[in-house]
C-alpha cells in the first residue's frame, strides 16, 4: 500500500485528569493513515471519534501517546513557526456551516485567513485572486466574496467551509461531520464535491460521521470507536460484507435503509460488553486478523475469529 | 378504512419584513386510523409546517392560514379558538419533538412532567396519575420507573429522555401522535431502539402517527404510506412500497438515487443540483423544474395537477401526462422498478 502519511500511536485524550470526573474520551488508540486515502471514523456520539480527530490536528494537547506527521511529533514542544508548519499542512472542516463561520467577517476575509496567517499572498490583488478561484474550486462564484456568512443557505456554508481548509493548500483534512447538518439532497453534492477536490488535489481525509452509508461510499477504510478505543478498522467492502467485532455487526445491523422489503425482515442485534468475558489483566489489543483487517480482541478471540475467517 | 384525519386545499402564509412567505402552497392528505404516514422533504418543504399547523403551534401574529381546512372529528382545527385548541392538544393530537433535550422542562420532575397533561385532561386523582405515568414509564421500557419518577431530565441520556416523551405525548392515548424527526438527534443505535418502541405502542393502542423525517432509511422501516413534499406542496404519496419501488416524481427519484445504498459501487452519487426554491417568490409552474432534468416547458409554464397512477399512488409531475414522452428515469431508480409488479420495468418475481 501507498506510504504513511500519519501514524497515530497509542493517542489518549483524559479530560479533568486527576479529579473525580476523569473522561477518557480517547483511551489508547493507534493506527495510521495513508497517503491520498479517505479514512472513515465513525462511532455513537461520545465514543470519542470528535475528540480523536481534534487531538490529531492539535486543537487538545494529547494526554499520551504520538501523531507523527510524515514521521514528525505533532504534539510536544513547538516553536511558533513548527507549528504553523504543521497548520499549513492540515486543515479541518467543521459539522456546524452556521457556528464554524464568524459572522462579522466577510466571506472574502473568512476565506483569506489563512492566507494572510501563512504569509502566502504578495499583494491584496493576489489575495483577492486565490480567494475568487477558491470559490470557483468549490462551486460558488466571485460574487459572494462580498456577502456575510448569513447570506448563504447551509449547503453553501458547509462549501465555504471546505474553501477556508483548501486556502493553505494541505496535505490532509480532518472532515468533522461534515454533511450531518445538511440536507440529503445537499448531501450528495457536498461529498462529491469533496470526491472531485481529492482526486484533483491528491487530498488526504480522516472522515468523521456516524451516517454508515455515506461513509462507506466516500471512504477507503473505516474505523469504528466504541468508548474511547477502537474495536475494528478494516477496508471499506470488507467491514460491510464481513463485521467481526460484536459492536461493529451491532452497528451495521442498526443503520435503516431506504429499502422497505429489507427494512421489514431486519435483524437487530444489540451489542453488550460483558459478552467478551475477558479475564483481569487479560492483553486485549488491535490484532490483524485477515490482511488490513484489525480487531479488537484478545488471545483467545483472535484465534477464534482467525479459525472463522479461514472458513470462509 | 376510516378516515381520522383530512387536511383539505391547505395553504398558509407567513408575514415577514421580506414579504409574504408562501410556506404551503395547497396540501391535500387523508390520515387513515391506526396508520403511520411519513412526510419527507429537505428542510424548507413545509413539512413541518404542514404539522404544526395541525396543532396550531404556529405563532398568530405571523402565521396566516389562506385556505382550506382541517377536519379532525367533524371540526375544522383552522377554525377553533385558542381554548377549545387546548383540549385537543396532548389528548387528541400530540406531539413528539426533534430534539429531547429541549422538549423537556430541564426544572421539574419527568413524573410531574408525565402526569401533567393526564390532570389537564382527564378527571383522575393525582395518586392515580403517578400510577398511570409509572405505568406508562414501564410501556416505554425505563428501568425502574418507580425511582425515576423524581428524577430531572439531566439524570437521563439522549434516548431515554426521548422515551419519556414519547410516555407523555401517549399519556391521553392519542388518536394521533405527529412526530417530527424524534430520531434526528439520536444514534442509529438508539434510533432503532426508538422506532422499534413506537411500533410496538403503535400495534397497542391503535394510534395513528404522522411521522415527519428527511431520512429515507427511517421512512422505509416506519411508514405504511409516504408523503413527499416539496416547495410547500406535496408532489407525490403513495404506499412505502409504491413511492421507494414504484416513484413517478423526478424530485422522489431524486431523493432516492442521492442516497448511497451499501451496495453503491465507486460511481459518482447523484446530486440533485441548485437549491431549494425561495418560497417568498415561489417559481411559476411546477416548483421543482428549475432543478430538474426533465423539465419540460409546460413546466415553467403551468403547475401539474395530480395525476392517479392507483387507487393509492398519486403523483403531480407533467411526465404522467398522456401527450408527455416517455423519459427513462435515473439507473438506481429503475433498479428499484424492476421489483415492483407494476411498474414499466418488471422484471417478474425473480427472486
Amino acid at each position: 500500500m501507498a506510504e504513511k502519511l500519519l501514524e497515530i500511536k497509542n493517542l489518549k485524550q483524559h479530560f479533568n485528569v486527576g479529579k473525580a470526573n476523569e473522561v477518557k474520551a480517547v483511551d489508547g488508540i493507534s493506527f495510521d493513515i495513508y497517503k491520498g486515502e479517505t479514512l472513515g471514523l465513525v462511532g455513537e456520539s461520545g465514543c470519542g471519534k470528535s475528540t480523536t480527530g481534534r487531538s490529531i490536528i492539535r486543537l487538545y494537547d494529547a494526554t499520551d501517546g504520538e501523531v507523527l506527521y510524515e514521521g514528525e511529533n505533532v504534539h510536544g514542544k513547538k516553536s511558533k513557526k513548527d507549528l504553523k508548519k504543521f497548520n499549513r499542512k492540515m486543515q479541518m472542516i467543521f459539522q456546524d456551516p452556521y457556528a464554524s463561520l464568524n459572522q462579522r467577517m466577510k466571506v472574502m476575509d473568512i476565506i483569506a485567513e489563512g492566507i494572510d496567517i501563512h504569509g502566502l499572498a504578495k499583494n491584496s490583488k493576489e489575495r483577492e485572486q486565490m480567494v475568487f478561484s477558491l470559490l470557483e474550486t468549490v462551486g460558488l462564484n466571485k460574487e459572494h466574496a462580498n456577502r456575510y456568512p448569513h447570506e448563504f443557505s447551509g449547503g453553501q456554508r458547509q462549501r465555504l467551509g471546505i474553501a477556508r481548509a483548501l486556502a493553505v493548500d494541505p496535505d490532509f483534512i480532518i472532515a468533522d461531520e461534515p454533511i450531518s447538518a445538511l440536507d440529503v439532497s445537499i448531501q450528495a453534492q457536498v461529498v462529491n464535491l469533496l470526491k472531485d477536490l481529492q482526486k484533483e488535489k491528491g487530498l488526504t481525509y480522516l472522515f468523521i460521521a456516524h451516517d454508515l452509508s455515506m461513509v462507506k461510499y466516500i471512504s477507503d477504510r473505516i474505523a469504528v470507536m466504541y468508548f474511547g478505543r477502537m474495536v475494528e478498522l478494516a477496508p471499506a467492502e470488507d467491514l460491510y460484507n464481513n463485521p467481526m467485532h460484536p459492536y461493529t455487526q451491532s452497528l451495521l445491523s442498526a443503520i435503516p435503509l431506504p429499502d422497505p422489503n429489507y427494512e421489514r425482515n431486519r435483524v437487530r442485534k444489540s451489542y453488550d460488553p460483558a459478552t467478551h468475558n475477558y479475564a483481569e489483566g487479560e492483553d486485549v489489543r488491535m490484532r490483524e486478523i485477515t490482511p488490513g483487517h484489525f480487531v479488537d480482541c484478545s488471545e483467545r478471540e483472535f484465534e477464534a475469529l482467525k479459525a472463522g475467517s479461514l472458513k470462509v | 378504512m376510516e378516515k381520522i384525519l383530512q387536511v383539505k386545499d391547505l395553504e398558509l402564509s407567513f408575514n415577514t419584513f421580506g414579504g409574504e412567505v408562501k410556506a404551503i402552497r395547497g396540501v391535500n392528505f387523508d390520515l387513515y386510523k391506526g396508520e403511520t404516514l411519513a412526510i419527507v422533504g429537505e428542510s424548507g418543504s413545509g413539512k413541518s409546517v404542514t404539522t404544526k399547523s395541525i396543532m396550531r403551534l404556529l405563532p398568530e401574529s405571523s402565521a396566516e392560514f389562506k385556505n382550506g381546512e382541517i377536519l379532525f372529528g367533524g371540526r375544522d382545527l383552522t377554525k377553533l379558538s385558542d381554548k377549545e385548541m387546548q383540549k385537543i392538544r396532548g389528548k387528541d393530537i400530540s406531539m413528539i419533538f426533534q430534539d429531547p433535550m429541549t422538549s423537556l422542562n430541564p426544572t421539574m420532575p419527568i413524573g410531574r412532567q408525565i402526569t401533567e397533561p393526564l390532570l389537564k385532561h382527564q378527571k383522575i386523582s393525582k395518586s392515580e396519575a403517578r400510577k398511570v405515568a409509572i405505568d406508562l414509564l414501564r410501556l416505554v421500557g425505563m428501568p425502574k420507573p418507580e425511582l425515576r419518577m423524581k428524577q430531572y431530565p439531566h439524570q437521563f441520556s439522549g434516548g431515554q429522555r426521548q422515551r419519556i416523551v414519547i410516555a407523555i405525548s401517549l399519556a391521553c392515548n392519542p388518536q394521533i401522535l405527529i412526530a417530527d424527526e424524534p430520531t434526528t438527534a439520536l444514534d442509529v443505535t438508539i434510533q432503532a431502539q426508538i422506532l422499534e418502541l413506537m411500533k410496538d405502542l403503535q400495534k397497542k393502542i391503535d394510534t395513528s402517527i404522522i411521522f415527519i423525517t428527511h431520512d429515507l432509511g427511517v421512512v422505509a422501516n416506519v411508514a405504511d404510506r409516504v408523503a413527499v413534499m416539496y416547495g410547500g406542496k406535496i408532489v407525490e404519496i403513495g404506499t412505502v412500497d409504491e413511492i421507494f419501488y414504484n416513484p413517478q416524481h423526478p424530485y422522489t427519484w431524486g431523493l432516492l438515487s442521492s442516497m448511497p445504498s451499501l451496495d453503491t459501487e465507486d460511481a459518482k452519487l447523484y446530486a440533485i443540483p441548485g437549491t431549494p426554491p425561495d418560497l417568498l417568490d415561489p417559481p411559476k409552474g411546477d416548483a421543482f423544474a428549475l432543478r430538474s432534468e426533465y423539465a419540460m416547458k409546460i413546466d415553467m409554464e403551468m403547475d401539474p395537477p395530480f395525476f392517479k397512477i392507483t387507487d393509492t399512488h398519486m403523483a403531480a409531475t407533467w411526465l404522467l401526462h398522456p401527450d408527455a414522452p416517455q423519459v427513462e428515469p435515473p439507473v438506481s431508480v429503475i433498479e428499484r422498478m424492476k421489483k415492483f409488479p407494476g411498474s414499466r420495468y418488471y422484471e417478474g418475481s425473480a427472486n
